[in-house]
């Protein structure tokens, strides 16, 4: 029995692989989300009726409150968009001839507001990725006086004009999506996209469209996105990790020369294990321990040899430090290594104090087993010349 | 002399204690601080996280430190008081014969002596362990206090000396840890229990193997004479104030130490300041329609002379990109759609699209000025210039 099914077994072999992997496939398939999850349903009447009336340039609504909203549709933009093949009433359900029944809005935002659910009906997986994120919890924040102004769907993705977002193979946006995305946070975020533009990674982003660079989701996120004003201490204990995911890459930072050992000099240092080990142990403690930004800047980061703010600079270090040491005088910044390891030409205190214990460690604690293990040895050798009882005995009879 | 289990008084009830505070302090020392060191380890991380977190750890490390420093202030008082008033010997003092002996006993040991070495008092082993640990007092003291006292540091020294301080507080650290789980251990539980810091007395076995010559001396009558009670009177009335003053003075100065200077502010100072989260880009104006012209009906004669216009404001929505008829160029209009063509040139009337817009209903409309050029124009041939 058993010979026979090991002859078979090589040619089961491959049918079973490939049984396997046409059931991941499909699994994978089946599982994979995609970016629209359900098909929008057909309506009447179709948008070319819709459109005869919007695409005239210029029309606006006025609200009751004062504001105008345009109702301008162009069709080149909306034919260019992802939704070119999705039916006005999708969204628009309760219009379905003219004129339109009565609408109660009275500013532009609550307009909005009333389709804040309607992208749900195919999106529901990115609607789900949005659920508590920084955004909804300063929404369900009634004592937070933005909870009325966080963004719907629509207002980071109009979905009249949204075209289909490109991206490499890896995934990444491209670097023209990767600008767009940060200009599209700026709507809101203006003081910080102002202080990001004229950062080293808004310039790498902003004018060079580097996808290298990050833009405000690379470290936000996108739609699970958090901040430290939502996502309180978490966010701080854990963004070391935000900035290490390029920092510690050698196949980014190679290309501009920047080292790869940030991370784990931050973290053999003091401030650096402090802030790890608060991290694993309760992230959502707080913590004075400074963290990369606290250091090198937040959106207005810039080079470390910047002479304003670079922090390569000995004073601007020195201010830095007596941020949170306020005695701190000249000498105390250099009590940080700056991210190097010692070396003859880097501390080299450090590094020969590291040298001398190198020798002195081995060198006490070798003597110390060399003198153990001849104790050692003797005592053996003496049990196994006499055994213990005439060696007792041997000694009573003295 | 010939009874093994003799024994022989070592240490007096208040050296114990010094050995109990000196276990406690050091292993509470070594248990948050190896941790410290080699905090990415897995084992450190439970022990940080058993003993309530880094800073409980560090509150924990400083206080035992304080004892440390504090037991070794009653030592040297204690140690002044037997060499100054009580004139003992000096038996701690490292000497030549020390040297001899640590050699004679290895020799010994692999068989290349006869004779075991006759060891004094305190013989080589225990001084190494016991100047090794003032080695460490005063190594592991200084670096402390540099760790401790950052700012004060380096207001004295280059800033390269925290560090410095770091690697080497925390190598010796390793070092004594070792040393003691090595040699401390080997020398008095394993190759056999030890009981003098315990119960005080070592038995005549021991006695001879590790201090033969004291052992000698002992039995020889040749016990440590103490000076007549009223020249240690005399001397201790001079010698104790002094001695007690230096003390608390160090005591005092421990005490500023430890509490030498702020290191930090207990804050989160603000990572961004002034940046508002939330600030709004003044919204981009809406646009205006462009004012419209009123309709020149003579003008407008061929397709490029304005009726391609027209023909793009109300039908383009539609019979343009979105496939079917398209009336987006001259020659699509000539081309017409599924149905064959749009508009017949030279007759207005037959024109289906004419025909069409004359009926009503459809979706897009011209208005009857409107369809009155188109008409116009189709009669004229439709001429595209």
């Amino acid at each position: 029995m058993r010979p026979i099914l090991q002859k078979r077994l090589p040619f089961l072999t491959p049918v079973i692989v490939l049984l396997v992997a046409l059931l991941v496939g499909a699994v994978v398939f089946l599982t994979a989300p995609g970016n629209v999850q359900a098909a929008p349903p057909a309506q009447t009447p179709d948008n070319s009726q819709c459109l005869l009336c919007h695409q005239k340039e210029g029309a606006i609504w006025q609200l009751p409150g004062g504001e105008g909203l345009s109702i301008t549709i162009s069709p080149e933009m909306f034919g260019g968009s992802v939704h070119a093949k999705v039916a006005c009433q999708t969204c628009h359900t309760n219009i379905v001839e003219y004129p339109h029944p009565a609408n109660s809005a009275q500013t532009t935002r609550e307009y909005t507001l009333q389709y804040e659910n309607s992208c749900a009906q195919c999106h529901p997986n990115q609607v789900k990725e949005i659920a508590d994120n920084a955004h909804d919890r300063v929404k369900n924040d009634p004592t937070n006086p933005n909870a009325g102004n966080t963004p719907t769907c629509a207002d980071c993705h109009n979905p009249h004009t949204q075209s289909t977002i490109l991206k490499d193979e890896g995934g990444k946006l491209a670097g023209l999506e990767h600008a767009a995305s940060a200009r599209t946070c700026a709507q809101c975020h203006n003081d910080i996209y102002e202080a990001y533009a004229n950062s080293v990674h808004g310039e790498g982003v902003l004018v060079n469209n580097n996808p290298d660079v990050p833009s405000c989701i690379d470290c936000h996120g996108v739609h699970n996105l958090s901040g430290p004003s939502a996502s309180g201490n978490q966010f701080r204990l854990t963004s070391p990790q935000i900035c290490a995911k390029c920092h510690t890459d050698e196949s980014i930072m190679g290309k501009y020369g920047l080292s790869t050992d940030v991370l784990n000099t931050y973290i053999a240092d003091f401030h650096g294990t402090t802030v790890t080990l608060f991290e694993k142990l309760d992230p959502d403690q707080p913590t004075n321990m400074p963290v990369c930004f606290d250091c090198h800047g937040v959106h207005d980061i810039k080079r470390v040899d910047d002479p304003q703010k670079g922090i390569q600079v000995k004073d601007n270090l020195l201010a830095t430090c007596q941020k949170c040491h306020p005695g701190a005088t000249p000498n105390f910044p250099d009590s940080w290594l700056s991210h190097y390891i010692p070396s003859k030409d880097r501390a080299p205190l450090v590094f020969y104090v590291e040298w001398f214990y190198k020798i002195l460690i081995p060198l006490v604690l070798g003597a110390m087993i060399i003198l153990v293990g001849s104790d050692i040895f003797r005592r053996l050798k003496t049990r196994k010349a006499k055994p213990v009882a005439a060696d007792v005995e041997e000694k009573a009879s003295k | 002399m010939s009874n093994p289990q003799k024994t022989y008084n070592r240490f007096s009830i208040a050296q114990r204690i010094e050995h109990f505070v000196l276990i406690l302090s050091f292993t509470t020392l070594a248990l948050t601080g190896i941790p410290q060191k080699f905090a990415q380890a897995g084992i450190s991380e439970f022990i940080i996280a058993a003993l309530g977190g880094i800073n409980t750890v560090r509150i924990i490390h400083r206080i035992a430190a304080t004892l440390f420093i504090l037991e070794a202030i009653y030592h040297a008082f204690i140690v002044g008081y037997k060499l100054i008033v009580l004139r003992l010997e000096a038996s701690m003092l490292p000497g030549i014969k020390d040297v001899k002996d640590a050699l004679d006993f290895f020799l010994h040991n692999v068989g290349l002596k006869k004779e075991a070495p006759q060891m004094p008092r305190y013989n080589f082993m225990e001084k190494m362990e016991y100047w090794a640990m003032i080695w460490g007092l005063v190594l592991m003291g200084l670096t402390g206090f540099m760790l401790w006292n950052p700012i004060a540091t380096t207001n004295i020294l280059p800033g390269v000396f925290i560090p410095a301080a770091k690697v080497a507080h925390g190598w010796e650290a390793v070092l004594a840890v070792l040393a003691i789980l090595i040699w401390h251990f080997y020398n008095v539980h394993i190759k056999h229990w030890n009981w003098a810091m315990f119960k005080g007395h070592l038995t005549q076995e021991q006695m001879e193997e590790e201090h033969g010559a004291e052992l000698e001396k002992i039995e020889a009558g040749e016990i440590r004479q103490l000076p007549p009670s009223e020249v240690v009177q005399k001397r201790a009335r001079i010698y104790v104030p002094i001695a007690a003053v230096i003390s608390l003075v160090l005591a005092a100065l421990l005490i500023r130490f430890l509490t030498f200077e702020e290191t930090a502010i207990e804050t989160i100072p603000p990572a961004e300041a002034n940046v508002a989260v939330f600030s709004q880009q003044t919204p981009t104006p809406l646009p205006t329609a462009a004012p419209t012209e009123p309709v020149n009906a003579a003008a407008i004669t061929t397709w490029d002379a304005g009726i391609a216009d027209l023909f793009k404001t109300k039908c383009g929505a539609c019979h343009g990109a979105l496939g079917g008829l398209s009336l987006a160029s001259y020659a699509d209009i000539l081309k017409g759609g599924s149905s064959g063509a749009a508009i017949l040139p030279g007759d207005a009337a037959g024109s289906p699209l004419v025909v069409l817009q004359e009926a009503g209903g459809h979706a897009g409309t011209f208005s009857p000025e409107e369809l009155e050029i188109i008409k116009t124009w189709i009669a004229a041939g439709a001429p595209e210039k």
